[in-house]
């Protein structure tokens, strides 16, 4: 309230309450007037006091609308980051039950499965582009005797050593695999057969360079082995029937040597 | 009868509400086809639970694999017992793993993040689970 209108109100209330003024013409109106101007200031008043009480509450309304706003962003970004590494759990998950799946927990080898995918895949391609490819079966020699005589242990040793160095003297696009007991299968794509012979020979004398120690013993074994080149036309499983022949050809002839199909 | 009882399925969890005892069992796997359908009946029972016994309530979980909205599900139930914790209600949780998972403890941490109430993340001892 500006100084003027404190002194105009100060001096109206003076003439209000003069005496010798009351029967003047004017007093009555002035007095009416003056009423008037204070119910419009009381009541501008109360608006003002409402309107500022609402926007107090609105703003109360969008600071919790705002908080809630505020929980629900974080919860959302929790679950999302919870969510991926769910995800991601179950992706290794998956990783090592393919692992599982698709190898031989003893020697880490690829078992039957993969070994039937890829035997599928080379014929198929050799079907196509006409190129060679050869399987080999290998055998270790007298296997139960070495389970009889020094036990199973130095059994699963003894198949473990030799997956390992088998896979280490094949090629990279070799595959070997674990066939079944102590019998492994290696896959020779673009190969002709003597030179998956060659191949198969150097597998075969690094292993029978390999020591397994027993105890004081030292332990070596020898390897047969059948070899097969396909043929067009011919089933992967008439493949590994005639590779299998060969085998058990070279077992005859007294083990520790390998023997090429027909 | 004021006990909780849903059979566990490929795709969601066993869940048992024991009222006396004060124990909710939650254990498996849960990728449920409408999880607000399942998650729904156990917000009740726990909130339920909190409003009517003053006891203590603990909940027993064997979860793996949760999918998003099993785990924003867990989140509104841990919140529901945060909310219960700081009016002075007892309340925990005891979250256990497979030793050879270890990664389901890093989860449960995750989510006990924001919990002030006892939260145990305990080691599932393989030769107890076995039988």
């Amino acid at each position: 309230m500006s100084r003027d209108q404190g002194e105009l109100e100060t001096l109206i209330k003076r003439l209000l309450a003069d005496p010798d003024l009351r029967e003047h013409p004017l007093n009555f109106a002035l007095g009416q007037l003056w009423f008037q101007y204070r119910e419009l200031l009381n009541r501008m008043e109360r608006i003002t006091r409402m309107s500022d009480a609402y926007q107090s509450m609105a703003r109360q309304r969008e600071l919790s609308l705002a908080e809630r706003f505020d929980k629900q962003l974080r919860q959302l970004e929790k679950v999302a980051r919870i969510s991926d590494r769910y995800q991601h759990m179950m992706r290794e998950l998956n990783i090592a039950l393919k692992e599982a799946a698709t190898h031989d927990p003893l020697t880490a080898l690829a078992n039957r499965r993969p070994l039937i995918e890829r035997l599928k895949a080379e014929t198929e391609r050799c079907e196509r582009l006409g190129h060679g490819f050869c399987v080999a079966m290998l055998d270790i020699d007298r296997f139960k005797l070495i389970n009889d005589r020094y036990g199973h242990d130095v059994g699963d040793t003894v198949l473990i050593e030799t997956a390992r160095v088998m896979e280490a003297e094949v090629r990279d696009y070799d595959l070997c695999g674990r066939w079944g007991g102590e019998e492994f299968l290696i896959i020779l794509p673009e190969s002709v057969l003597a030179l998956a012979d060659d191949i198969v020979r150097r597998v075969r004398s690094a292993i029978d360079r390999m020591k397994v120690r027993v105890g004081d013993e030292v332990l070596s074994i020898t390897i047969s082995a059948g070899l097969a080149q396909y043929r067009g036309g011919e089933s992967y499983s008439g493949l590994l029937n005639r590779a299998d022949a060969a085998l058990l050809q070279a077992k005859r002839n007294g083990r520790d040597s390998q023997q090429l199909a027909d | 009868m004021n006990d909780l009882s849903i059979p566990g399925s490929q795709s969601t969890p066993a869940i048992d509400g024991d009222w006396d005892r004060g124990i909710l069992l939650m254990q498996g796997d849960s990728y449920p086809e409408n999880s607000y359908q399942l998650f729904q009946q156990v917000f009740s029972w726990v909130e339920r639970f909190l409003l009517e016994s003053a006891r203590l309530l603990t909940l027993e979980l064997r979860l793996l694999y949760l999918n998003t909205s099993s785990i924003k599900a867990m989140m509104d139930i841990f919140d529901l017992l945060e909310e219960a914790y700081r009016d002075g209600k007892p309340v925990a949780v005891n979250w256990r793993y497979d030793l050879r998972n270890e990664r389901v403890a890093e989860l449960a941490e995750e989510f006990r993040e924001d919990c002030t109430f006892p939260f145990a993340i305990l080691a599932l001892d393989p030769a107890a689970s076995a039988s």
